[in-house]
């Protein structure tokens, strides 16, 4: 029970919690006045329902120019934030110590942004977007495909064996054609950029990456019947040989 | 007995799968086989012009299937070569006139009859194909030396991998050594690479393959040519004999040599 002069301090108009109406919830300016243990007793004596706000919205606690222990912080966290479910956007002071303390403790220091808070319109807008499909696994295919075979897969596909002329691969990732490329890739069929086809010997004459499509000519194309990577570098197709290993060409000759 | 029974197939049109059919029989017969060469071409029927037995056809398959006839009254005996017969196909129906069980059905009553039952599949991977093949255990795929026709045999062979048929081997058929030798055509590798099945025979381009199919008289019966040497050899390898691919650059050699002798002594056709 708090002692009776604990009580009239706690009524003095200095020694009270203000709270402010904010944009991201409530600011609470602590009172400079108070020792630690009586400022613990007072945030202890506001019930839970007091610090329950929407979902999209929290408490600031400005310390304004008190210095802070480390025991009051770590008992606040206790005692108060967590035992009554309080969510904490973040620690103010104007004392530098107790900044440093917070900083030091990974609590946020800088008041919320009016920007930074979701608004309820943004929040549905966000529950609106449709969360990211499962990609499926890497499908491998332990031989050729022949013509007029396509595979459509979400994820990966590595073919361990040619892609004949007439096959068709359109994946959502990367592919891989361990033979020979003869057939039609299309790599990030789905919008993907971030994919790439590795062909062990390349004799296409297109490839598709994303939105891209890729030309080549068995005459002009230096890479042609050589191992090669094709990625997309800031949206445009690039053929890289693969210089360090044996291709099939060079294996014939 | 039970016979094998071997579609001969290509996906493209006109690269000599009647033909092929048509001399394979005849060689098969020749080495003393009971052979059946089945046309499964409904409506569009040749292998009983090809084989010159166009005149004796009274029923067709399609006929033996709606029970109109027995089979023995739709088999045309070939009287030059023992044991060589043909069961023709309907010209004035369609494709639809048949279903698969039907094919099956029916290359089972043929099964103990025969040694080999040839079936001459049409081009295309519809109905027809579907029909021809149903009923086959192996399969004979006839490619020429040219791009279209080895990425529509490449798709047969996947649709015939995928029917569980085995196995399948491969025809390259009119195959010109001297356009290879310059590079204007597939050579035998090339095709091999793309296709990745077992090679049964190469026949080169021959003259004599026209005028015999305008006479109706397989090659492989009686005519001393390159083709019929080729088709002899495929049947041998069909019989499980090891025979050696032909020295197809000598033939060209040969053709070549040839030409110049017939260029000076005036022979010229």
């Amino acid at each position: 029970m708090p002692s009776l002069n604990l009580l009239k301090k706690l009524h003095k108009p200095d020694a009270r919690i203000k709270m402010e109406r904010t944009h991201y919830g409530i600011k609470f300016f602590m009172p400079e006045n108070l020792t630690e243990d009586e400022l613990l007793k007072l945030l202890v004596r506001i019930p839970a329902t007091a610090y329950k706000l929407p979902d999209n919205q929290g408490i600031v606690l400005d310390f304004l120019s008190r210095p802070c222990s480390r025991r009051l912080i770590l008992h606040m966290i206790n005692s108060i934030v967590w035992e009554k479910n309080i969510k904490v956007l973040a620690w103010l002071s104007k004392n530098q110590d107790s900044m440093k303390l917070f900083l030091s403790a990974g609590l946020n220091v800088e008041e919320p942004q009016k920007n930074s808070i979701p608004k309820q319109n943004d929040e549905q807008q966000i529950s609106k977007i449709e969360p990211q499909k499962k990609i499926s696994a890497l499908k491998v295919v332990y031989n050729s495909m022949r013509s007029g075979q396509r595979i459509e897969s979400e994820g990966d596909v590595l073919v361990w064996g040619h892609l004949n002329p007439g096959a068709e691969i359109v994946a959502g990732g990367s592919v891989i054609i361990a033979g020979k490329l003869l057939g039609i890739v299309h790599a990030g069929g789905f919008g993907r950029e971030d994919v790439f086809v590795w062909a062990g010997c390349f004799e296409t004459p297109q490839v598709r990456i994303s939105n891209k499509l890729c030309y080549a000519d068995p005459k002009s194309t230096a890479c042609w019947r050589k191992s090669v990577l094709i990625t997309l570098d800031d949206g445009t197709p690039v053929i890289r040989e693969n210089k360090f290993l044996l291709n099939l060409s060079n294996e014939k000759k | 007995m039970a016979a094998r029974v071997i579609v001969t197939t290509s996906g493209k049109g006109g690269v000599g799968k009647t033909t092929s059919t048509a001399n394979l029989a005849a060689a098969l017969a020749r080495f003393g086989k009971k052979v059946v060469a089945v046309d499964a071409d409904v409506g569009l029927r040749n292998l009983d012009v090809i084989m010159g037995l166009e005149n004796r056809v009274v029923y067709n398959f399609i006929d033996v299937i709606e029970k109109v006839c027995k089979l023995n009254q739709a088999l045309v005996k070939d009287k030059r070569v023992p044991g060589l017969y043909l069961l023709p196909a309907a010209q004035t129906r369609t494709k639809d006139a048949v279903n698969p069980e039907q094919m099956i059905a029916l290359c089972e009553e043929l099964k103990p009859e025969f040694d080999f039952v040839l079936l001459d599949c049409p081009a295309g991977i519809e109905g027809g194909f579907k029909n021809a093949a149903a009923g086959a255990d192996e399969a004979l795929v006839v490619t020429t030396p040219e791009i279209p026709s080895v990425r529509d045999a490449d798709r047969i062979i996947g649709m015939l991998e995928s029917m569980g048929k085995s196995p399948i081997r491969l025809i390259i058929n009119r195959l010109r050594p001297n356009m290879v030798q310059d590079g204007d055509m597939l050579a035998k590798d090339d095709i091999l690479d793309v296709l990745s099945i077992d090679l049964i025979g190469v026949v080169p381009e021959d003259e004599n393959v026209i005028r015999s199919t305008n006479n109706g008289e397989p090659m492989t019966m009686n005519l001393d040519s390159p083709a019929a040497h080729a088709y002899l050899n495929i049947a041998e390898r069909l019989l499980g004999h090891d025979v050696p691919l032909m020295d197809l650059e000598s033939y060209a050699t040969r053709g070549f040599l040839s030409r110049i002798k017939k260029f000076f002594s005036g022979k010229r056709k």
